[in-house]
């Protein structure tokens, strides 16, 4: 009798959890704007997090921020799809993310510049400047060794 | 118990242990001592092999120079026995106890003695006890007597080598560490294997000024242990009086006794015989230790003798040159031109390719376009149209592809910038355009008739040949043309062309001394055929040598005509059929001329059309690269594996030391890329397969090391008697006359920062040139 009862408990308990795991499913997919949007969140960010929507930048990137997660995944950028001309769908870089969201992201301060705009300094950039390692903006170093093999200069042509 | 059973039981083998261990300590001893006889006898065996080499690739008759000056003809009934630590060694009266331990595999430390200098006997290191006799003896300078025993290795022997080399490390410094010569020393090895391990000297060190003998060689004199190698050097093989001593024991010094430069052509060499770092080189200096670099076996190619050498490169980069040894070509020397040139071989570098902008500016391109834009070019242009030119450095592997290449365009213009009269026999005669007798056969000659030529500075190391017949075998030696100082005396029958119609004429009092010749040999320069007359003049040496010939009634072994080239690539290019000159080419100007290395200048843009193109593939950018259109870098001759065939027709190959700069590539690669689409393949992927195209066409230029036999000097000399050209009135002149002449003459050379301190050097003296005061 009294193992019956415990039973039909524990199947009780399992078909709420089953339930929750439902919910939080449909919480997703409304979260992103449906199975689409879900899809391209999973492919873009490689997870699929819901959470309180902290900002936005000028650029579009939106943050994110959702305690129940442990601390340093608790916050989390979504990058904008179009940022200084060039096409960020797929190609996201982490200097995506301005000065001024930085602190915030990095748990720096718990002060969103939302709330707490950042005091104008000159050094901050008007508009923000990727990483150009890996580009041919890159800076290279010129070197201090003598060159082995000095090549010829054809003569200017007037 | 149990522990008493085990003993028991092992130490039956326990006991034994001892004598294997004995033996095995003796077994490993014996082998060192071996195995460190071995490292000592290698030097002697590898010249055993060389002699031998020698015999094979000479004439029948073969005069060693050296030794017939320091032994008696070898015949077997004189031969005597003497003893090495006990052995048993047959040997020539006359010769040395240095040789005779040589014979049997021990060598003995040395510091003056050099095999190829007289002997000096004054280091004393090489002092050996023989047994029974008072006093050790100097090993260089002892002549053996019957029956000696020769103690090498005795108590005596060794307690005299500690104390010579005590006494001459009491005045050499100690500053190997920053010593040029560290790792190749012979005192670092040699007191290391024979020194004491103490010093007992306590007191000053002997210092010595430096000298400044010129832009090459760096001279540290207080290493100096006078050995007088330098000297010796100087005065028998380079055969100039610069380098003396001054003083005497402990002040002696070696020296120019007057501040000068020592002006020598081979002054390179003395950096090799100094034992120590006394003489070391300078643009050498503090760059890289003999243990960094890596080492490739090559050939020179900024003349036509062909020396061999041995390129030092180190992080893809040539740190210096060597000679190597060739019994047949250099012997053990190289000239200064092949030695320091090296340093043009990284300035003035084309390194990638180039085209003409619409303004007529050269820019830098890719290889795809550069190749494209050529094949057009030359598939809009057929037959006249199109020719080559080839310079002087240019392997024989470059000269095929080209020429099969342009072959595929139905035309023949293929030219080499020097000239060759192809009047009579031309080059259709191997023998009329090779050093016939070799350059080691001059040793053998009675008479040598210079024309035309100044081999001091066109090829030195042929030269140095002369000179050592001159000096050991008496070889007169008569010169037709300017009077140079060629290091030895000579016969100057004046420069006028009309004592070669002479002689050739048979009415020259000269002729006379000719006809006696019982070995005669007859070298015209490959200056004198770039004249206007070079048919007549050869028509008259043929004549000359082949009077001579006839009446020294000599084998048909014996070779008299030969020609002494100056440029590397002359004589394969006339294997494979290339047209000597550009004569050709200034009478049908071609729209689009392939200029492969020339850089001599023989053509302008006012001998070609407006609209022509041209191309030029090379490694330097010289004369020729102004004037192209397009530019394709190849490799210079240290940077492929290349054959090339020197004046006396042997082939020999160049290794890759380094890879070439940049975009560069090899020349014949470059050809068969652009043959490709051209729209005409060339049918050959490696180089393997070039060389089966080689030996199609010559097979004498894939037979390494061999000299293929030129014969048919009759027939040569009466189709040079069909030539109805005049001789001109005009002086027979060698371009080169003095040392400034020779340092600066092709692309490396001309772009090497060292060649060009060597000519402000002589022009303005050795102290115009800033050095930096280090050490």
């Amino acid at each position: 009798m009294l193992n019956s009862v415990r039973l039909q408990n524990q199947s009780w308990l399992k078909m709420a959890e089953y339930l929750q795991v439902f919910r939080r499913a449909l919480g997703q997919l409304r979260g992103h704007g449906g199975v689409k949007g879900l899809m391209v969140q999973l492919f873009r960010a490689n997870d699929v997090k819901t959470g309180a929507l902290i900002g936005v930048d000028k650029y579009g990137n939106k943050y994110f921020e959702d305690t129940r997660y442990f601390f340093g995944r608790h916050r989390w950028v979504i990058y904008t799809t179009q940022m200084n001309g060039k096409d960020t769908m797929w190609n996201v870089d982490g200097s995506m993310v301005p000065a001024e969201w930085h602190r915030w992201l990095h748990c720096m301060t718990d002060d969103p510049p939302t709330t707490h705009p950042p005091v104008p300094k000159k050094f901050l950039a008007e508009v923000h400047q990727f990483n150009v390692s890996g580009s041919s903006q890159a800076y290279v170093p010129y070197s201090t060794t003598s060159k082995k093999i000095h090549e010829w200069v054809p003569p200017r042509v007037q | 118990m149990l522990l008493e059973i085990l003993l028991e039981q092992c130490w039956p083998s326990m006991g034994s242990w001892e004598r294997p261990s004995q033996l095995l300590q003796m077994c490993l001893l014996e082998r060192y001592q071996r195995a460190a006889s071995i490292m000592l006898r290698l030097p002697t065996v590898s010249r055993a092999l060389s002699g031998v080499a020698h015999i094979k690739g000479s004439v029948a008759v073969t005069i060693n120079v050296r030794t017939g000056a320091t032994a008696a003809p070898a015949t077997a009934s004189n031969q005597m026995e003497v003893f090495v630590d006990g052995k048993p060694v047959m040997v020539e009266p006359g010769t040395t106890v240095l040789q005779a331990c040589e014979k049997v595999g021990v060598q003995i430390p040395r510091f003056c003695y050099h095999e190829r200098l007289s002997v000096a006997g004054n280091c004393r290191m090489c002092l050996v006890e023989i047994e029974k006799s008072p006093k050790p003896v100097a090993a260089c300078a002892m002549p053996v007597m019957k029956g000696w025993n020769i103690l090498t290795d005795s108590e005596k022997t060794r307690k005299a080598r500690e104390g010579v080399m005590e006494f001459l490390l009491a005045n050499h410094p100690l500053d190997c560490p920053i010593c040029d010569q560290g790792g190749e020393c012979d005192l670092q090895d040699q007191s290391m294997q024979f020194g004491s391990d103490r010093s007992r000297f306590s007191e000053n060190k002997r210092a010595v000024e430096d000298k400044n003998i010129g832009p090459l060689i760096k001279t540290i004199m207080t290493r100096c242990i006078q050995c007088t190698r330098c000297v010796r050097f100087a005065s028998e093989i380079a055969g100039v009086e610069d380098l003396g001593t001054t003083g005497r024991g402990n002040d002696l010094q070696i020296g120019t006794y007057v501040e000068k430069m020592f002006m020598s052509e081979l002054s390179g060499n003395v950096i090799d015989i100094c034992p120590v770092g006394a003489l070391t080189s300078k643009p050498y200096a503090f760059t890289s230790r003999p243990w960094e670099t890596r080492k490739t076996e090559s050939i020179d190619v900024l003349d036509a003798v062909g020396s061999n050498i041995v390129v030092s490169t180190r992080g893809g980069e040539v740190m210096r040159i060597l000679p190597r040894l060739h019994e047949d070509i250099n012997e053990e020397w190289i000239s200064d031109k092949t030695r320091f040139a090296y340093d043009g071989l990284k300035r003035q570098r084309l390194t990638q390719p180039m085209v003409k902008d619409a303004s007529g500016q050269l820019v830098t391109t890719s290889w795809e376009d550069v190749l494209t834009r050529v094949a057009g070019v030359l598939q809009g242009a057929q037959g006249t149209n199109v020719a080559a030119i080839v310079g002087g450095m240019v392997d024989a592997e470059a000269l095929i592809a080209l020429k099969d290449l342009l072959n595929h365009f139905n035309t023949d213009n293929l030219c080499t910038e020097e000239i060759f009269p192809m009047a009579g026999a031309g080059s259709d005669l191997r023998s009329n355009y090779l050093l016939n007798s070799r350059i080691a056969g001059i040793e053998e000659a009675d008479l040598l008739l210079l024309v035309g030529t100044n081999p001091r500075y066109e090829a030195p190391l042929f030269n140095a040949r002369i000179r050592k017949s001159w000096l050991h075998n008496e070889l007169r030696v008569a010169l037709l043309g300017r009077k140079v100082d060629l290091t030895y005396t000579y016969d100057h029958l004046g420069e006028s062309t009309k004592v070669l119609q002479d002689i050739s004429a048979g009415t020259h009092p000269f002729s006379k001394v000719l006809a006696q010749a019982k070995r005669p040999v007859v070298v015209l320069g490959s200056a004198a055929l770039q004249r206007d007359d070079g048919a007549a003049i050869h028509a008259a040496v043929s004549t000359i040598a082949q009077n001579a010939r006839v009446s020294s009634g000599v084998g048909e072994s014996w070779k008299v005509l030969n020609v002494l080239h100056r440029v590397a690539s002359q004589v394969a290019a006339l294997d494979l059929g290339y047209k000597p000159g550009v004569e050709a080419i200034k009478k049908n100007p071609p729209k689009v001329l392939f200029l492969l290395g020339a850089d001599a200048g023989c053509i302008t843009r006012q001998d070609l059309p407006i609209d022509s193109f041209i191309i030029y593939q090379g490694h330097h950018g010289d004369v020729g690269a102004v004037l192209a259109d397009v530019i394709l870098p190849g490799a210079a001759y240290t940077e492929k594996c290349g054959t090339y065939v020197n004046t006396e027709g042997r082939a020999q190959q160049t290794r890759l030391a380094v890879t070439a700069p940049g975009l560069a590539r090899e020349d014949w690669k470059i050809i068969r890329a652009l043959s490709e689409l051209a729209g005409v393949t060339l049918p050959y992927d490696t180089i393997e397969e070039v060389r089966d195209r080689l030996a199609e066409v010559s097979p004498n230029l894939v037979r390494y090391d061999d000299v293929e036999e030129a014969n048919y000097f009759q027939q040569a000399n009466q189709l040079a008697k069909a030539v109805n050209q005049t001789v001109l009135t005009e002086p027979l002149v060698p371009p080169q006359l003095s040392v400034r002449d020779f340092y600066m003459t092709d692309p490396i050379s001309r772009a090497s920062q060292t060649m060009a301190k060597c000519v402000k050097a002589v022009t303005e003296g050795a102290h115009v040139i800033e050095e930096p005061a280090i050490c």
